[in-house]
């Protein structure tokens, strides 16, 4: 798979380096001799993140073109070349998201250096479609550790966005979310705070101010001030964020039963894990809460939010195992706080739970 | 790929020569966020006053890139503030939503935008926060006291909404005090009461005011002025019904208004302004009247004539007087109205008021016509014609001239049919010589022919104008 090749016997003015570290290559592959590495560990890894699934794609980009005698032609060429560059990015960013998204983070930067580096040819070194190859790989670096990487990245972007006037509320409100991770990854939490602050401001005017985008801002938010301890500032924006995720699930499980049992994809991989993650941290942050304060009317109305929301989560992924066990929670929670609003939709969801799950249980028997 | 993005590591080709300054002046070149931070603030040396005097803060570089409106924004996020940012941005929105709902055209398109007043956003921001965190110690009195304040703080035409929306807030906080007994809340209703009363949104306006009224009766509250809540209830609920008796009117619904008016009433007799009971029991008597009921019209007359005696209001007296007299003249006591209107004559003469001697006069004037009383008719029908002359108002005049036209030409009938009647050469010779002259049958009085003729002349010349 790999062919040794030896830096001095390399044509004259040709520099062959490595694709990860950009020092100067002693393997190639063999498959698409395009692509080579300073050493072993850096081709494995490649090819674990990205390579594997490029690796042919890679020869028409980077194989020398021939010499065409007509200027159609090498228009032609370009055009197929722009086009394949085109592809290639997009395949390695969706990629490197995805194993972001997973949380493996030291598989996603080969990916990510990659659909950089296919940006950059594309666009030139600094257009604004940079700046979401620059945010993938920050988070990926923040992810894995690398702090003074993710803050070489960020600064790039950053720089990008400055120079751009009008650039789009979305990637100035994704800049500053992962500008946030950074320095709360860094413990700067006062610099955390102003970016996050500033995704909030950025996600409102592009999404709306109660729509889970924001949210996610406020969750961020209330981490950092957590961590800071400054709980009720905290537990406010742990009631909004809950309200505004049960709004919005409650609207997707209204849509669900009036469309029907489509298997209809109601949220992405990234939403899911997200809604996932959130929602935990505040159940826990709640019980925690409810240790040391009993009995708040207030927090077990935040309890029972929070697990009707985890119950319709489940339920829109027809997980019906955790609808039971969330359902009945959160039915728990609503007889302890007389909040008598809910227990309808409760009942209905724990109800229709069972008998997916029933159906499940007689399929097992019947094979 | 990462050189492109990261500073390279220098490799010089010879040794440093230097051995002390050369990690120094890498450890400069790498000085980055990451360094600043690993440099844990020592007490001797604090960190912000290291920042004033040596770098640039990420808030000053914001204060020059973005508006105000984001800085305040995103300040009010840092501090944790998220309920006064959903706030703060959701009016800027609001404002901006109806700002293109109402087109290019409308005023609203010319005002300033709130964006760009930076003092008023500060302020908003400011209020906010401190009423924020007074909620979240469960201080509603100062919750409250900060959205009232806002509320006072936006008292230009221009921020009209605003002002709404932070006395609806105020009332919600208010509801949540619970020590005060609800002299927080009747106040925010009156706020909200008087705001929709000048909008001339009738019912939202009772609403609020018969809340406050509720919260005031029997309680000695006063506000800063040292004036009983309870009487301002009672005259704002006053203002409101009244205002809603004047739409029935306009309907003729009599009934319906009268019985408004009556609650009015009743109102302005707890309010314990005596003018105002005075009013509102001449309004009601009004309403009787349109219904026919004037004896009942007459009592709340002579309570009103009453009161403005005590009050010494002459001018109301006399409109007393005028509507008494309009009530007997349908009752058709023509000597006691023709009483009642010499009175208001009288007073409207003693006050100059020549607007009402005028209109005196004009219903005297009618009232002996239609007894057959020309002369006298013709005489006060003059008389109001010199004075709506020097009032110069024109429908008046006209009015005058011609009841005064009418009122000569019914003295004239009786002769004129009288002598087409007796068909005697000697009368058929005084009609016609009468047909030619056109002068009065009897004794010709010169000065009232001059008197038309000088009338015809005047409104040609109106005419002219």
């Amino acid at each position: 798979m790999s062919a040794t090749i030896n830096p001095l016997s390399n044509p004259k003015g040709e520099k062959k380096l490595c694709e990860l570290c950009q020092k100067p290559a002693y393997l190639q592959c063999s498959k698409c001799r395009v692509a080579f590495y300073c050493d072993v560990v850096h081709q494995q890894a490649d090819w674990n993140s990205i390579h594997e699934r490029v690796c042919e794609l890679l020869i028409p980009v980077r194989a020398s073109t021939p010499f065409r005698s007509l200027q159609a032609d090498r228009d032609h060429h370009r055009v197929q070349a722009q086009k394949r560059l085109e592809q290639l990015l997009e395949l390695s960013h969706t990629e490197a998201k995805r194993q972001v998204l997973e949380g493996k983070y030291v598989e996603a930067l080969p990916a990510g250096q990659l659909s950089l580096r296919c940006a950059m040819d594309l666009y030139g070194p600094d257009a604004v479609e940079l700046v979401p190859a620059y945010l993938l790989l920050a988070e990926a670096n923040v992810g894995s550790g690398s702090l003074t990487k993710a803050e070489g990245y960020l600064s790039q972007a950053e720089w990008t966005v400055m120079k751009t006037p009008g650039c789009s509320l979305t990637i100035l409100h994704q800049l500053h979310r992962n500008l946030g991770h950074l320095y709360t990854a860094l413990g700067n939490y006062e610099s955390a705070l102003l970016h996050f602050g500033n995704d909030v401001y950025y996600a409102s005017e592009e999404f709306g101010l109660n729509t889970v985008e924001t949210a996610g801002g406020y969750f961020l938010m209330a981490e950092v001030f957590s961590k800071q301890e400054k709980l009720d500032i905290a537990n406010s924006l742990y009631s909004q964020v809950a309200s505004t995720w049960h709004a919005h699930l409650s609207k997707l499980v209204e849509c669900y039963n009036q469309i029907g049992n489509q298997r209809a994809q109601y949220f992405d991989e990234a939403q899911l894990a997200e809604v996932n993650h959130m929602l935990n941290v505040m159940l826990e942050a709640q019980e925690q809460d409810a240790k040391s304060h009993p009995a708040l009317s207030h927090s077990l109305g935040q309890s029972l939010l929070l697990c009707h929301s985890l119950a319709m989560r489940w339920f829109l992924c027809n997980n019906h195992d955790k609808v039971l066990e969330f359902g009945r929670k959160a039915m728990e929670f609503s007889l302890q706080c007389e909040q008598k609003s809910l227990t309808e939709s409760i009942h209905s969801l724990i109800q229709q739970a069972e008998k997916h799950y029933n159906a499940q249980q007689t399929h097992i028997i019947h094979h | 790929m990462a050189s492109a993005v990261l500073p390279r590591q220098k490799t010089r080709f010879l040794p440093a020569i230097d051995q002390r300054a050369a990690p120094n002046n890498n450890k400069l070149l790498h000085k980055s966020r990451l360094k600043e931070k690993s440099e844990l603030p020592d007490p001797d040396f604090p960190e912000n006053e290291k920042s004033q005097t040596t770098t640039i803060t990420e808030d000053d570089i914001a204060r020059f890139q973005k508006p105000v409106h984001q800085n305040l924004c995103v300040s009010m996020l840092r501090e944790g503030f998220h309920r006064s940012f959903e706030e703060f941005f959701s009016l800027l929105q609001r404002w901006k939503a109806s700002r293109l709902v109402a087109g290019e055209d409308s005023a609203l398109w010319q005002q300033r935008p709130l964006e760009e007043q930076p003092h008023k956003l500060e302020t908003l921001k400011e209020l906010l926060t401190r009423a924020e965190s007074a909620e979240r110690s469960n201080q509603y009195v100062e919750v409250y006291e900060n959205y009232l304040a806002l509320a006072k703080f936006f008292s230009e035409p221009d921020d009209r909404w605003l002002q709404h929306h932070f006395y609806k807030l105020s009332l919600l906080s208010a509801r949540k005090v619970k020590m005060d007994s609800g002299k927080r809340e009747a106040e925010a209703n009156a706020h909200i009461g008087q705001l929709y009363l000048e909008q001339g949104d009738l019912e939202l306006a009772q609403e609020h005011y018969e809340m406050f009224h509720h919260l005031a009766v029997g309680r000695s509250w006063q506000d800063e002025s040292g004036c009983p809540l309870l009487s301002r209830a009672c005259e704002g609920l006053w203002r409101v019904y009244t205002l809603q008796a004047q739409r029935h009117l306009q309907n003729k619904d009599y009934s319906p208004a009268i019985q408004i008016l009556t609650k009015a009433y009743d109102m302005a007799k707890q309010a314990g302004d005596k003018k105002i009971e005075g009013e509102a029991a001449y309004r009601v008597a009004l309403a009787y009247q349109s219904l026919g009921d004037h004896r009942t019209a007459k009592q709340f007359l002579n309570t009103f004539v009453e009161i403005s005696t005590a009050l010494e209001d002459t001018a109301s007296v006399g409109r007393a007087y005028k509507a008494i007299a309009q009530s007997l003249e349908s009752e058709g006591k023509l000597n006691e109205t023709i009483q009642y209107l010499q009175k208001y004559a009288e007073i409207s003469e003693e006050i100059n008021q020549d607007q009402g001697l005028q209109d005196a006069c004009m219903c005297l004037g009618s009232i002996q016509s239609s007894r057959g009383e020309y002369v006298s008719a013709c005489e006060y029908f003059i008389r109001a014609y010199a004075i709506a002359c020097d009032l110069g108002s024109v429908p008046l005049l006209q009015k005058a001239q011609v009841s005064l036209g009418i009122t000569r030409a019914h003295s004239m009938l009786r002769t004129y049919s009288s002598l087409v009647a007796n068909n005697e050469p000697q009368s058929l010779l005084t009609l016609i010589r009468w047909k030619e002259t056109r002068e009065e049958f009897h004794k010709p009085p010169c000065a009232c022919v001059t008197h038309t003729y000088h009338t015809h002349t005047h409104k040609t010349s109106l005419s002219q104008w």
